[in-house]
């Protein structure tokens, strides 16, 4: 048995976990659910080993166990299966199950392929896998790759007496639905050799195969259901923790929007990604895109940026028809984009707030054909203090501030550089409560200031409650679009209905 | 436990204040280590040696540094000097100081070359530079069948402006690596494209989707590099009086010791013009102060190298690197 008590663990000022404690029994699916943000997965990655608490206690069998990497979790039977992929593609099958642990099929420093092929094969015979275990692993399809990650963590059988535990984090997000049944099957099958934690956003599959369900708010875990008595509204009251209101999304403050078209894409298609998208967005306008992973939102929302080449289709800005190559082109049109990876494509996180806010315009802070730093400085000054961005400075690096605070700057450079559109990708993504709060506030700032927003968003709970329109994408496809203004919102069943 | 947490953080911090001025206080500690070791080092006549030395040395490294801050690497430095050597010394007969701004141009356009290479063919820098460096040093090498080209009285009047020590004795190389090194730094502080250097360099994808046209200031980083390469090697051919295909060699390593060791990292992102000009100088006393306290000849790539492991060790804090490649 797997038992967490009461672990604790803060990045900088933010507490991710508080007092965390749960609870797995021998042969036993966990469902562990949450908002982004709760804290899920960073409970998952200190019991994989690859994140130490600050403090608490984690005991197998009774007995307490230091988890100080990937290596150790492994030994006291606990396996992470990854959100992300892990397996090394341009590896056989075989090589992969058996990564850093080629020890039982090496003689005189030589690993013996026979023997590491046979063990594979039952590796993979308890998935009921029935590949090659010599094939590449990038040959394999995402759901193959997944069962071949099953497969590695119950590999552990055979090196380990400590019951196996293994973390599924969010395995379902990206299988369809055929796939997802027979992830199912297998788990069920496997009980009787391991237990599971099974961290999903979809409460009904969660429902559906745990046993028991831990929920997860702001760091703690707030409750316990068993599986066959709670329900899906139930859950889903528990996790977000507040009843549904419009106030939360700032509905008040959803202003009618004009009827100037600012952008409008008529059949745009990018191939292989979505095809003969239509819209409309209007200045002031908060146009969601709803849809699953692989639905083409993503790639649309990043087609809108210049980052995919459109291969048909026509997209007129303000009326002008425009091809974008490359975000610069966008840029210069007068569209920003937040991404969701804002550490990576956000901010350049070691240079200063300053030169972040002036990096898509720095002809704003440029004099005579040169950068004008107390220009600069002013600048950036000024959209600390209206967009309240908590910095020492405007010369501190970006790497030191919360993510509330660097999400500010993203939007402070966009309204630097007088953008009139902006893609918002998952802008609430990563944040806390107070933090997200502060962005719904901006975004109806933005809106009432005429500026047309595109919004992706993880939840369609945030995309209903902030936007004016929503279009629901699947397979590449517009499916569906809803109006939705404030007091007449459309339901989650609703959009969900065109989604899946 | 929280003040031992406290007193570490402090630790860290003073660190973290204490290292930008790190090579500054090797260069110090070098000089003077020299000057104990073999009295008289550090006086005027050997230090104008050291001089007109890292000068040319910091011309060569002022444009890798515009490379390497984005992330980059110009490994035809070296061919490129050689090449401008050549071109210098057979145009110098035939067009006088012409042959000089020809020459940095010649420089400009294979470094821009080398650039489109590198981001439009989608090679590595690495490979791209290194291939180019080849196909300049063969250029070399067929202009004049493989032999060196004497600058002869003709063309060694055009030559003094660089060659001769006209103020106190300084030679004036030194003066015109100093207008290089204040051209850079005022490019880096106050021009786009020194902005834009260090946004790539620090976070090529945010750059990009800040709307940074990357590829464009990438083969600009290499046409720099190219044309003070060509200038470097023009000064290199004005000093000796001749051209040859193998004159700038031995000089790549150098180089690039000169833009790291004063703390620009290899990885982009972090560093300066301000910064080479201290690690020219300090790689040239290395190299002139081994020679001066008496180092066998073939032992001084093994101090050199020593010299650089150490260097580069004080000079960046690696903790924050998570993957070294």
């Amino acid at each position: 048995m797997l038992r967490v008590d009461a672990i604790n663990k803060s990045f900088g000022g933010v507490r991710a976990l508080r007092d965390a404690s749960i609870e797995v029994r021998p042969h036993e699916v966990v469902g562990l659910i949450g908002e982004n943000g709760a804290g899920k997965s960073t409970l998952m990655r200190i019991l994989s080993g690859s994140m130490r608490p600050d403090s608490g206690v984690i005991a197998v069998d009774g007995s307490r166990v230091a988890l100080r990497d990937t290596h150790q979790a492994n030994e006291c039977g606990i396996a992470l299966v990854f959100q992300e992929q892990s397996l090394l593609v341009n590896m056989s099958v075989a090589e992969n199950i058996f990564l850093a642990q080629e020890g039982p099929f090496t003689r005189f420093g030589v690993v013996g392929r026979g023997r590491m092929m046979a063990a594979a094969r039952a590796c993979l015979a308890k998935v009921g896998l029935d590949i090659d275990p010599a094939r590449k692993a990038g040959e394999l399809s995402f759901a193959a790759r997944q069962m071949v990650e099953l497969a590695k963590a119950l590999a552990l059988e055979d090196r380990t007496d400590a019951p196996l535990t293994i973390l599924l984090d969010e395995p379902t997000s990206v299988l369809e639905s055929k796939d997802i049944a027979i992830l199912f099957d297998r788990m069920r099958a496997l009980k009787a050799r391991a237990s599971f934690i099974f961290v999903s956003h979809r409460l009904d599959e969660v429902l559906e195969i745990s046993d028991r369900v831990y929920v997860m708010k702001d760091g703690a875990v707030v409750a316990e259901r068993s599986a066959d008595v709670s329900s899906v509204s139930e859950l889903h009251a528990m996790m977000v923790g507040r009843e549904l209101d419009g106030e939360y999304y700032r509905e008040a403050r959803q202003a009618s929007s004009s009827t100037d078209i600012v952008l409008e894409a008529r059949g745009l298609t990018v191939d292989g990604v979505f095809h003969d998208v239509d819209f409309a967005l209007r200045r002031g306008e908060v146009l969601g895109i709803a849809g699953v992973i692989g639905s083409g939102r993503e790639g649309l929302a990043r087609t809108l940026f210049g980052f995919l080449p459109q291969s048909a289709g026509t997209l007129r800005i303000n009326g002008q028809e425009t091809i974008l190559r490359s975000p610069t082109q966008a840029v210069a049109a007068g569209i920003g984009y937040v991404p969701r990876e804002r550490r990576v494509e956000g901010l350049v996180m070691d240079m200063s707030v300053a030169a972040n806010v002036t990096l898509a315009s720095l002809k704003a802070a440029m004099r005579h054909g040169v950068i004008d730093h107390r220009l600069e400085r002013k600048i950036a000054d000024d959209w600390i203090r209206r967009l309240g961005i908590k910095t020492p400075s405007s010369a501190q690096v970006c790497r030191k501030l919360s993510g509330g605070n660097q999400q500010k700057i993203v939007l402070a450079r966009w309204l630097t550089a007088r953008s009139h559109i902006l893609i918002l990708d998952h802008p609430t993504r990563g944040l806390d409560v107070g933090a997200k709060e502060e962005v719904y506030d901006l975004i109806r700032d933005l809106s009432s200031d005429g500026i047309a927003i595109v919004l992706t968003s993880d939840t369609l709970e945030e995309t209903i409650g902030l936007c004016h329109t929503i279009l629901v994408m699947r397979d590449g496809a517009i499916t569906a679009r809803f109006a939705a203004p404030a007091g007449a919102k459309p339901t989650q069943v609703a959009l969900l209905e065109h989604m899946v | 436990m929280a003040r031992v947490l406290s007193v570490d953080m402090a630790t860290a911090d003073v660190a973290d204040r204490i290292r930008p001025y790190a090579p500054l206080a090797l260069l110090i500690i070098l000089v003077f280590g020299v000057n104990i070791a073999e009295p008289g080092f550090a006086n005027f006549s050997t230090l104008s040696v050291v001089l007109a030395d890292a000068s040319i040395l910091f011309i060569l490294a002022a444009g890798m540094t515009f490379v390497i801050m984005l992330g980059g690497i110009d490994l035809s430095v070296q061919a490129a000097a050689s090449f401008a050597s050549m071109v210098v010394a057979e145009l110098l007969p035939r067009v006088g100081y012409f042959a000089f701004p020809i020459t940095i141009l010649v420089g400009l356009l294979i470094g821009l070359a080398s650039g489109f290479v590198h981001v439009k063919l989608r090679i590595s820098s690495f490979i791209a530079t290194l291939a180019t460096g080849g196909i300049m040093t063969g250029l070399s090498l067929l202009m004049a069948d493989g032999h060196t080209v004497a600058i002869l009285a003709t063309g060694r009047e055009q030559c003094l402006w660089i060659a001769d020590a006209w103020l106190f004795n300084i030679p004036n190389v030194a003066f015109i690596a100093l207008v290089v090194a204040i051209a850079g730094m005022l490019v880096q502080r106050y021009t786009r494209f020194g902005r834009y250097s260090v946004a790539i360099g620090a976070g090529e994808p945010a750059a990009r989707a800040a709307g940074i046209a990357v590829d464009r200031y990438k083969i600009m980083a290499f046409g720099f590099s190219g044309a003070l390469a060509a200038f470097g090697g023009a000064a290199l051919a004005a000093r000796l009086s001749s051209g040859s295909p193998d004159l700038a060699n031995q000089l790549l390593l150098p180089t690039i010791a000169a833009v790291i060791v004063a703390g620009t990292a290899i990885t982009g992102g972090v560093g300066s013009i301000g910064r080479t000009v201290v690690g020219a100088a300090i790689v040239s006393i290395v190299r002139i102060g081994m020679t001066f306290v008496g180092i066998d000849i073939f032992a001084q790539q093994i101090v050199f190298g020593a010299a650089l492991v150490f260097a580069v060790f004080v000079t960046i804090d690696r903790s924050k690197i998570p993957i070294i490649k």
